[in-house]
């Protein structure tokens, strides 16, 4: 089960968790003056540190067809630079899908756990077990005054970055993204939407993650990160029921509009389907539409995206095809039936 | 790339913001671009603390790069204008390397030219020191030196007491703990 196929801690508001750990290994250069050689050396290295332990499967990931590769990172299981690149480089994935160790990212390490709603510092803990895993077999750069030596000095320190995927259709109605990213940026905290918008069009989802890794502590940064997101959820629900209050026969009827497309339509294309993804999932976030869960949306959302459509059908598709492919993808996860595979 | 203000230096800065659909993007050099913050002309935040208001959302390492790009850019270099040229002993990058490519060559990198780079980094970090996590080697050492400095104080307290029988065992385990913390 993959985290979006799972319902999260509080998952009307937060979608995801996610921590990502750069570690570099002592004696080589960093990514952009490798050679293949020493590429292979160091995919080695790393794979060698997990060799006997079952949980972990290894991945040649630049053997991978593109299609899987986009794939990955649209699951948010690889960066898409990771994914866009086409030299040797590789991932190693626990069984339960939430940690993929990228080899030869930006940095030669990049260990990352992801997990469904409001659980970053489960997930820390998931991103420490295979860090110290690392660091038992491995020589990691690191200097007693800057921490973790990373290819980018912005990675300096914890060489941590932790971010809470965040569902704000409220916040965006009342027309507060512009205010938070604002008052975020003051605090050493940084938003991103999905397509850079800040609208329905994204789906209404944002991450949020800390900009600064080093003179914090890996803790104070993750409860810092803990405290800001409730105080931004405490928030949305607030602009919820102030939607639903004001204009609730209005907010109803776009909900339920966006659920029968969902349901009906024949061809949707992606950027329709974020911003029917935000309605509906509002809809069930305050129980407008029963016996569906934010998980199935989630699914749906991330499922249907090009590459994943792509690479379920088993090879390349014309936009055309996929806004069908996607329409008949979305009714069947609505309507509960299970996928052949 | 000239920058387009006063069309003598070169840009460093890059600008780009995206309000209600609006696409606006300036290409500055360092002073223009302070001027154009003064102004008020550029998103509060923008160059204080590296928040870029476009780019959004893939990855949080990516606007990352762009800010130390940005941020280097400004920056003068110490010893550029000498004639010999430090060089990294594991990666061969010069600083000037560095500067262009935005990143460190490699873990060396940050020894060799830890002058250099302090001014960024503090830039970046608002601090040059770590105090987070480090990896178990590190971590027993560092648990290591701790130790000793407070045997050394514990020593130093039973000579003043004369306590010279304590003085004697504390000698021993400092000396144990030093082998060993030598042989590391």
């Amino acid at each position: 089960m993959t985290w979006y196929e799972t319902k999260g801690r509080d998952s009307d508001v937060f979608v995801s968790s996610r921590i990502r750990l750069a570690r570099n290994l002592n004696d080589y250069p960093f990514e952009g003056r490798l050679d293949d050689a020493s590429r292979r050396e160091i995919i080695n290295k790393v794979r060698s540190a997990f060799e006997g332990d079952g949980e972990y499967r290894f991945v040649d990931f630049s053997a991978l067809p593109e299609n899987e590769r986009i794939a990955a990172a649209e699951e948010h299981k690889v960066s898409p630079e990771f994914a866009r690149g086409t030299a040797a480089r590789a991932a190693i994935e626990s069984s339960d899908g939430a940690v993929s160790v990228m080899i030869l990212e930006e940095d030669h390490v990049r260990i990352q756990s992801i997990l469904p709603g409001k659980s970053l510092k489960e997930a820390y803990d998931r991103a420490a077990s295979v860090d110290g895993k690392l660091d038992s077999k491995l020589n990691i750069a690191y200097d007693d005054k800057l921490g973790y030596l990373t290819h980018c000095p912005t990675n300096l320190g914890t060489g941590m970055r932790a971010s809470v995927m965040m569902f704000l259709p409220g916040t965006v109605a009342a027309g507060g993204i512009r205010t938070l990213a604002n008052q975020l940026s003051k605090i050493g905290l940084t938003v991103r939407g999905m397509s850079g918008e800040g609208s329905a069009a994204d789906g209404c989802l944002f991450q949020i993650s800390n900009q600064v890794t080093l003179g914090v502590t890996e803790e104070e940064t993750i409860s810092k990160l803990s405290d800001v997101t409730g105080k931004i959820a405490e928030q949305e629900r607030a602009f919820r029921k102030k939607l639903a209050e004001k204009d609730g026969e209005r907010l109803n009827d776009r909900v339920m509009r966006a659920y029968g497309t969902l349901m009906y339509a024949t061809m949707i294309d992606t950027k329709e389907l974020f911003s029917l993804y935000a309605d509906v999932r509002l809809g069930v976030c305050l129980g407008l539409i029963e016996g569906i869960g934010t998980e199935k949306l989630d699914t749906i959302l991330i499922r249907s995206m090009p590459a994943m459509l792509m690479r379920d059908h088993g090879g390349n598709m014309t936009p055309a095809e996929r806004d069908h492919a996607r329409a008949e993808n979305v009714r069947r996860l609505l309507s509960g039936a299970s996928r052949e595979d | 790339m000239l920058c387009e203000r006063c069309k003598k230096n070169e840009a460093t800065v890059f600008y780009r913001e995206s309000v209600n659909g609006k696409e606006r993007s300036l290409s500055l050099c360092a002073d223009c671009a302070e001027k154009a913050r003064k102004k008020g002309e550029l998103e509060d935040g923008f160059m204080k603390n590296g928040f870029f208001g476009g780019g959004f959302f893939d990855d949080p390492f990516a606007d990352a790069d762009k800010l130390f790009g940005s941020l280097f850019g400004v920056k003068s270099l110490p010893g550029a204008k000498t004639e010999k040229v430090k060089k990294c002993s594991l990666c061969g990058a010069t600083f000037r390397d560095l500067m262009n490519e935005g990143k460190a060559g490699c873990p060396e990198c940050y020894r060799t030219f830890a002058e250099e780079f302090a001014p960024t980094i503090s830039r970046i970090h608002g601090t040059t020191s770590h105090v987070g996590g480090a990896p178990s080697a590190f971590r027993r050492n560092r648990e290591q030196k701790e130790k000793i400095h407070t045997l050394e104080a514990e020593l130093k307290s039973a000579v003043k007491e004369e306590n010279y029988e304590r003085a004697a065992q504390l000698r021993d385990e400092l000396r144990s703990l030093r082998g060993e913390s030598e042989a590391r």
